[in-house]
This record gives structure tokens, C-alpha cells and sequence, in this order.
């Protein structure tokens, strides 16, 4: 995924591990450019910054310095930085967990936040805007990389903790360079903590996505060390001279990899050379002269590779479709789009400030069961019938299809439709998962019916989550949890009650 | 023997325990949260194991041991690979039920499982069962200097303790401590509270005042440490400050750890407030026979001290610690049993 969880040292504390990083320019004023790194993969409702990382995104002038197979972007040595630091919690007057924080800008300036606050602050002079928390996560992976597979969202209905910078282009960027930039984002520990070991530079940075989940650590190339820890301690900007090389080699190991995941050579030799030697200079490339769109991103370095003038602003929105267009470059070098099984994120973003999507919220969970005298085989002989009426509150149910993906509609005693889809079956395990369509206030419903066996009996497990639509959290968990402890009840007077 | 360790050495910083707290649980949940929507996404359930495991460890929360046999039950439902092997070998090692564990890593050998995730497991179960500790020794001593990390430091540190080489011990305790490069409090507090136990429990004689350092530093990295502050409190009730003990159990009344109950009943007493004490120990000893009821393998120890004690069952107390023999015939447990018995003779 795209930096989630992108080395062992990073899973110690979420916070520190950077998932993405995104620049483009602000959907509500042009003559600004966003910048914007999040952190915590799967993140809960209640996530927070660790309040001693030093969370930074640089930027740094970039030149072409080479085209087509020489292709090499060259970045200055100066740079200008934003840098979040975060507090201990505070607790309102209300006793609810605050978090304050501040966003040093380049030239020394301060902006104070307080995390999830949507309007975020902004400097006196109106030229820098910045906030940080919560937001629904806009990358999404719909592919089994290993198979080159399509499947389902990887990341759907997650979280991450968001930092989002805007700014006047102008005001803020020295233009008389170039407008060609490149940003990275990473996460910094105190200097001099250990008492021992060398002092760590850095937890975790990015600059493209998926540098190290997918370019440096492909699970297809057997027997290869993780290089990923590795690289996350490497200075942007600025990997090691003496690691370059084994680095070099990864990434060219990696791509003639993925150009034969499909069974046909698109790249030659020199020009997957050329490919791993832009990579291995990993920033996230954006010319603020030229429109940068959901589209836009990689289009600098597939250009400049291909020895053509690149015609956008790079860069990568929040829309942005980075993985299929990252995989579609590697496997066949744009000959034909690969679209994974998803078309976005689980929200798009937003078009107004800050631009990364409303965080979603836990799911609710109700789980009942109910304990039988009865073998585990005569209570799944009533109740795996995906079509059974067993349920004491429904009248009729009618089923469409067969197999997986059939719907059962259910009437129920007091008129109403249900409209449900099976999405697993094992009868040998006497278990069944389902979805909600219709007829419930719930979203993303998940429900799964089994029956185990238990001393000379046995116990069913009815379990569902979801999202309250339309009703409170309460008011939905009452109403599927009194459904599954009636229809399990009622299986007592069958089946007996276990001793 | 004695190492010194002055009160003003500098400690690692880390990320503030309250954030690391809240986060653990954020975690805890997104993942869950995952694992429902697709119980067979990469490492999903994998993710879920390693945080419930964090929030037994360190927040006492003892639920976490029904939850990991829901997701364990769950995960085999929809996962025929070594993957739910490997869980369900976690899940039950994490309740102390050594012998299926290894049935499951036989398993998951069987249909493929990578063997060093095989072996990691086969080392900690026999660790925890104090079997072939030599050549656990080895093995330990070999993955402490290949990595150099805490993560197996401190195992090391653990079996050196065990096999009562304490000066060593405390020197890798004490590498790791050192060592930790990271931001992440809970190892940090994982070190300090073994150190604590190390100079507190099992050095003979034990040194108080060492225990005490670091079991507060401990706490210092996560106030939330439900078993540093039981641990701190029962050194400050032997030395008579029942106020402070009482102070540090209270806040961990919450995690619904009997052990919890217990020590707040044996500060009560101290402090003659015995209506109150009886309440507690009662609610311990109720919430002990539950927990037994459901993971007794996972208990038998720590219920035989309860009842060897405060508690004031004898015959419970060796059975408990028999069950506990018969699970892990390590030498504490062998002489828990022993020093049981002899008690009550």
C-alpha cells in the first residue's frame, strides 16, 4: 500500500508511519499550491500525532538534468520546509481529549492549530493556511499485486491522520529557478535518544508512493532482504553514495518483474534502466506552471523518460489514481490502462478546505448467540439455509440466483422488505456471510450466521457490522440486536437449551 | 551482584503514554474493523492479533483473551492457509494452551507456513514451558546479536532471568532499554517493568529501591500499565505506604484485572478499612473463578498466588498451581507449587 505499515520499524507507533504524501494546486484559489502528508494507517476515531515526532514536508527546486534513457532531475540543495510539532492531550471543559499543535513555515514563522479543526488557521498575512487530523484515507488499492489480480478496495472505509499546508505559489516558492519542484514528506525523532546506538535520522519519509511497498519490496523477487527499513533511514534528497548501487539494483530486479507480470516485455533493458534511475531519486515531482489534475501524476518522469517536453504539473491530487497509473507504467509502459476493482477511494475529496474527505466513522458491531443441546449439523440443517424462513419475525423469503452473489428478499411480519446478498458459504464449517442491499438504515452491513460445536452441543453466533444511516447508533444496534436474539431464541424450544 | 543504576540516567523519550494509549486503541479497532469488512485481507488479522496482545500486556485489558478466540474462530471460518494456523498458535500460546499451539504449528509447518515464523513461535512456547532451555539459550542469544533489537533483547533478558543469571540479564535488559531507537513507550515500559521485576521478585535478596525505579519509569512511559502499577503498589504497601500504593492501584481499577482487586483489598486491610477490603477481595476472588471459567490455563498462576494468599484457599491455590505445573514446568512454577505446598503442610 502505498507507504502504509512500509518497514518493522514503523509498526511500533502508528503515528510515525507516513502513508502518502500530495501536491496540487487548491481547488479554491489557483494561485495556491496544497501540500498534504498523512500518517496511521487504519486509523480509529480517536487517533492523534505522537506529541515528540517532528512531522516535515521539504521542497526543494528540481532541474532536468538528463531525457530519455539519461532522464535525471536533479534537485538544488536548499530547501524550504514545513514542520508540524503536536502536544500532549489536553481535556476541554467538557473533559473531551484535545490536541493542539504548531506548523512551522519556512523563514521561522509559527501557525498554531488545534487538530481537526476544519477551518484550519492561518498566518496574518493570508499567504499560508494549514490543518492536521483526522480524514478519510484517499488512496485505495483494488489490486492482488502478487497475481496482478483485481479485487476490492484494500483500504476501504479507513482512516489517516492528515497535514494539510496551502499556500500562495508565488509568495511562498522561489519561481526564479524554475516552477519544477520536488517535496518530501517524513517523520523525525528527537535527536539523541538512544543512549547507545546511533542517533535515528528519521522514522519514515516519502516521496512518490510506493517506493518501498511495491517498487523496493516485491514479495515476488525470492529470497531478497527488506531494504525498506533501510531506506526509510536514508537521507532525502540524498541517498548514500555507497548504497545507491544495491538500491539501483532492487528497483531494476523489481521492474523486470513487473513488466512480465503480464507476460510481455515492454521495456527494454535501457530504458528500465533509465526508469529505475529516476525512481531511485525519489521525490514527488510538480511544476507549478502547468496544470496538475487526477490525471497529472507520474507525467513529468514518463515524459522525460520517453524524451518528450512533459506537458503537465505532476504532482498528485487527492483523486488521483496513483496505483493503477504506477502499475500501468511498470507492467506495460502505458500501452494499455490497468484499472484496478475499484474506481476511488472510499470518499472522494472535497473541493473546499481542506480537501481530504470527512473521516469515516467506527463501524457499530452487535454479536448474539445462543448456546443448543442439538449437534451443531441439525442446527445448521435449519439455519444455513441462505433461503430459510426459520426466523420467527418473517413471513416469506424469497431468493434470486444461486450460489454466491444470490439476494434473498425478506418480508417481514410487519410488512417490510429486506434485500440481503451472500457473500460466503462454507457448509462444512456451517458458516455463512452476508451483506445488506435494502431495507435496513445501515450501511456497509456485514452480517455472518455460524454454528460450532460446543461440549455435546452446540452454539450459534449471529454477528453483524454496519454504519447507522438515517438513525442513531443506538437505535440501530437495538433494533439488529433484538432481531438476532429473537430469531435465536426461538431456536431454543427446537433444539433445547445446552445443560 | 549489584548494577548500578542512578536515578538520574537519562531515560530514551517516547511518544506521551496517554497519545500511545488512545492510539493503541484506534488501532485496535480500525483493524477490527478491517478485519470485518474482509476477515481475509493481508495481515489484517495478523494486525488485530499483535494490538489485542498490546492491550493485554499493557492495559490489562483482559477481554482481549475472548476476543482474540473470536477472531481465531473467525479467521480458520474464511482461511483454510497456514495464516489461521499461525493465528490460532498465537492466539491459544497468548492464553497459555501450549500444547494445541504447537498442534496448530505442526500444522502450519504441514501446509507451508514460512519457518521462521514457525520457529519464532516454537521458541517463545518453549520459553514460557521452560523446555530445552539450552538450546532455547542459543537460539535466543543468536537473534539478540543478529538484530540488536528490543524486540529480542528483551527475550533474552527474560530466559537469562529465568535461568537465574540475573547480572546478565539485567545487562541485556538494560542494552535494550539503551538500544531503543524508536518512539513507540510500550517497549520502553515492557524493559523498565522487566527490570523492575528482576530486581523486585527475583534476585535474591531482592533490591526495593531498584524495583521501584523502574517500575515507576515504567509507568512514567505508560500510566496506563495496569501490572507496573500492581507491581510498584505491592512494594509500596510492604514498606508501609499504603496511601501511595492505594493512589496507584485506583487508576487501574478500570482494566478489570482481579489482581487489581486484590492488592487494593490488602492496602485496605493495611490501612484497617476492612469492610471496603472484603468488598474487593470478594470482587477478586469473583473475578478470578470467572476468568478461570473461561481461559484457566492462562490464570492458573496467578490465581494460585491470589489464593495462596489474600485469597486463603489452600486446597484451590495448589490446585491451581499443579494445573499450572502440568502446562509449564518451569522452575518459578514448579516452585510456586513447591513453596504452596509447604505453606500449608
Amino acid at each position: 500500500m502505498s507507504d502504509h505499515v512500509d518497514g518493522p520499524r514503523s509498526i511500533g507507533d502508528p503515528p510515525a508511519d507516513l502513508t502518502d504524501l500530495f501536491v496540487f494546486t487548491s481547488p479554491e484559489n489557483p494561485a495556491h499550491t496544497v501540500l498534504a502528508a498523512c500518517v496511521f494507517p487504519s486509523a480509529g476515531e480517536d487517533a492523534i500525532f505522537s506529541n515528540i515526532i517532528t512531522y516535515s514536508i521539504a521542497v526543494r527546486s528540481v532541474t532536468v538534468a538528463g531525457v530519455g534513457n539519461s532522464a535525471k532531475f536533479q534537485p538544488a540543495n536548499d530547501e524550504i520546509r514545513f514542520s508540524f510539532r503536536f502536544e500532549r492531550l489536553e481535556r476541554d471543559a467538557a473533559g473531551k481529549a484535545v490536541q493542539h499543535g504548531v506548523c512551522k513555515l519556512p523563514g521561522g514563522r509559527e501557525l498554531s492549530l488545534t487538530v481537526n479543526d476544519e477551518k484550519g488557521s492561518w498566518t496574518p498575512e493570508g499567504d499560508v493556511r494549514v490543518f492536521a487530523g483526522l480524514r478519510s484515507d484517499p488512496f485505495y488499492l483494488a489490486w492482488i499485486a502478487a497475481e496482478l489480480k483485481k479485487a476490492p478496495n484494500f483500504l476501504q472505509h479507513t482512516n489517516v491522520l492528515c497535514m494539510v499546508v496551502e499556500f500562495d505559489t508565488r509568495r511562498v516558492l522561489d519561481l526564479a529557478k524554475g516552477s519544477l519542484f520536488g517535496a518530501i514528506a517524513e517523520t523525525v525523532p528527537p535527536q539523541q535518544r538512544s543512549l547507545i546506538a546511533p542517533a535515528v535520522p528519521r522514522i519514515d519519509w516519502i516521496g512518490r508512493p510506493e517506493q518501498t511497498n511495491i517498487r523496493l519490496y516485491n514479495p515476488a523477487l525470492s529470497g531478497i532482504h527488506d531494504l525498506r527499513d533501510l531506506w526509510n533511514q536514508q537521507t532525502p534528497f540524498a541517498i548514500s553514495n555507497e548504497l545507491l548501487p544495491l538500491f539501483l539494483q532492487r528497483l531494476k530486479d523489481s521492474f523486470v518483474d513487473w513488466d512480465m507480470r503480464d507476460g510481455k516485455p515492454d521495456w527494454t533493458p535501457e530504458a528500465l534502466e533509465a526508469n529505475a534511475n529516476v525512481f531511485l531519486d525519489d521525490f514527488l515531482l510538480f511544476d507549478v506552471s502547468k496544470p496538475i489534475n487526477d490525471e497529472s501524476h507520474l507525467e513529468i518522469e514518463k515524459s522525460t523518460i520517453k524524451g518528450l517536453p512533459y506537458q503537465t504539473g505532476g504532482g498528485r491530487t487527492v483523486d488521483a489514481n496513483s496505483i493503477d497509473i504506477l502499475l500501468t507504467w511498470l507492467v506495460n509502459r502505458d500501452r494499455e490502462f490497468l484499472q484496478g476493482g475499484a474506481a476511488g477511494a472510499t470518499k472522494p475529496g472535497m473541493k473546499v478546505f481542506p480537501y481530504f474527505a470527512t473521516p469515516n466513522t467506527d463501524l457499530q458491531t452487535v454479536a448474539e448467540s445462543v448456546e443448543l443441546a442439538a449437534t451443531p449439523d441439525e442446527v445448521w440443517s435449519l439455519i444455513g439455509q441462505f433461503g430459510g424462513a426459520w426466523h420467527p419475525l418473517t413471513a416469506r423469503v424469497k431468493l434470486t440466483g444461486t450460489g454466491i452473489g444470490q439476494l434473498r428478499t425478506i418480508l417481514t411480519l410487519d410488512g417490510r422488505e429486506i434485500v440481503e446478498r451472500l457473500e460466503a458459504i462454507d457448509d462444512a464449517k456451517r458458516f455463512f456471510r452476508y451483506t445488506s442491499i435494502a431495507g435496513m438504515p445501515v450501511s456497509q452491513y456485514t452480517g455472518a450466521l455460524e454454528v460450532k460445536p460446543k461440549g455435546s452441543g452446540s452454539v450459534a453466533d449471529w454477528r453483524a457490522q454496519f454504519l447507522a444511516t438515517n438513525a442513531t447508533d443506538r437505535a440501530v444496534k437495538v433494533m439488529v440486536s433484538n432481531l438476532f436474539r429473537t430469531g435465536l431464541e426461538s431456536l431454543k424450544p427446537r433444539f433445547g437449551v445446552a445443560k | 551482584m549489584t548494577t548500578k543504576v542512578e536515578p538520574d540516567d537519562p531515560c530514551p523519550s517516547a511518544t506521551d503514554g496517554e497519545i500511545a494509549a488512545v492510539n493503541l486503541e484506534s488501532a485496535r479497532r480500525g483493524a477490527w474493523a478491517r478485519f470485518a469488512q474482509n476477515p481475509g485481507l493481508p495481515g489484517v488479522a495478523e494486525a488485530v492479533v499483535d494490538h489485542e496482545r498490546l492491550a493485554l500486556q499493557f492495559l490489562g485489558d483482559l477481554d482481549a483473551l475472548d476476543r482474540l478466540d473470536e477472531l481465531a474462530s473467525q479467521f480458520a471460518s474464511v482461511d483454510e492457509s497456514f495464516r489461521a494456523a499461525l493465528v490460532q498458535a498465537e492466539v491459544v500460546s497468548t492464553a497459555h494452551c501450549f500444547d494445541d499451539a504447537r498442534g496448530y504449528l505442526a500444522w502450519a509447518a504441514q501446509i507451508g507456513a514460512p519457518r521462521e515464523a514457525v520457529e519464532r513461535q516454537t521458541l517463545a512456547i518453549d520459553q514460557a514451558c521452560g523446555a530445552e532451555l539450552d538450546t532455547v539459550l542459543v537460539a535466543r542469544r543468536w537473534l539478540a546479536n543478529a538484530s540488536g533489537r528490543l524486540e529480542d533483547l528483551v527475550p533474552l533478558g527474560a530466559l537469562l532471568a529465568d535461568l537465574e543469571h540475573f547480572a546478565e540479564a539485567d545487562a541485556v535488559y538494560r542494552q535494550a532499554f539503551s538500544a531503543y531507537d524508536d518512539v513507540s513507550p510500550f517497549p520502553l515500559a515492557w524493559v523498565c517493568f522487566q527490570l523492575g521485576m528482576l530486581w523486585g521478585e527475583l534476585v535474591h535478596p531482592p533490591d526495593p529501591g531498584l524495583a521501584i525505579l523502574w517500575y515507576r519509569r515504567a509507568i512514567a512511559y505508560l500510566p496506563a500499565y495496569v501490572k507496573a502499577r500492581v507491581h510498584l503498589a505491592e512494594i509500596c504497601a510492604s514498606q508501609g505506604c499504603t496511601g501511595e500504593a492505594e493512589a496507584l492501584l485506583l487508576p487501574a481499577l478500570s482494566s478489570r484485572d482481579p489482581e487489581v482487586l486484590w492488592r487494593l483489598a490488602d492496602v485496605l486491610t493495611a490501612q484497617g478499612r476492612l469492610e471496603e477490603a472484603k468488598r474487593q477481595l470478594n470482587a477478586a476472588r469473583l473475578g478470578y473463578e470467572q476468568l478461570l471459567g473461561g481461559h484457566l490455563l492462562a490464570f492458573a498462576d496467578h490465581a494460585a498466588e491470589f489464593y495462596a494468599g489474600s485469597g486463603n484457599d489452600h486446597r484451590r491455590a495448589l490446585e491451581l498451581a499443579r494445573t499450572n505445573v502440568a502446562n509449564r514446568p518451569t522452575r518459578r512454577a514448579v516452585n510456586q507449587a513447591h513453596a504452596i505446598a509447604v505453606k500449608f503442610d
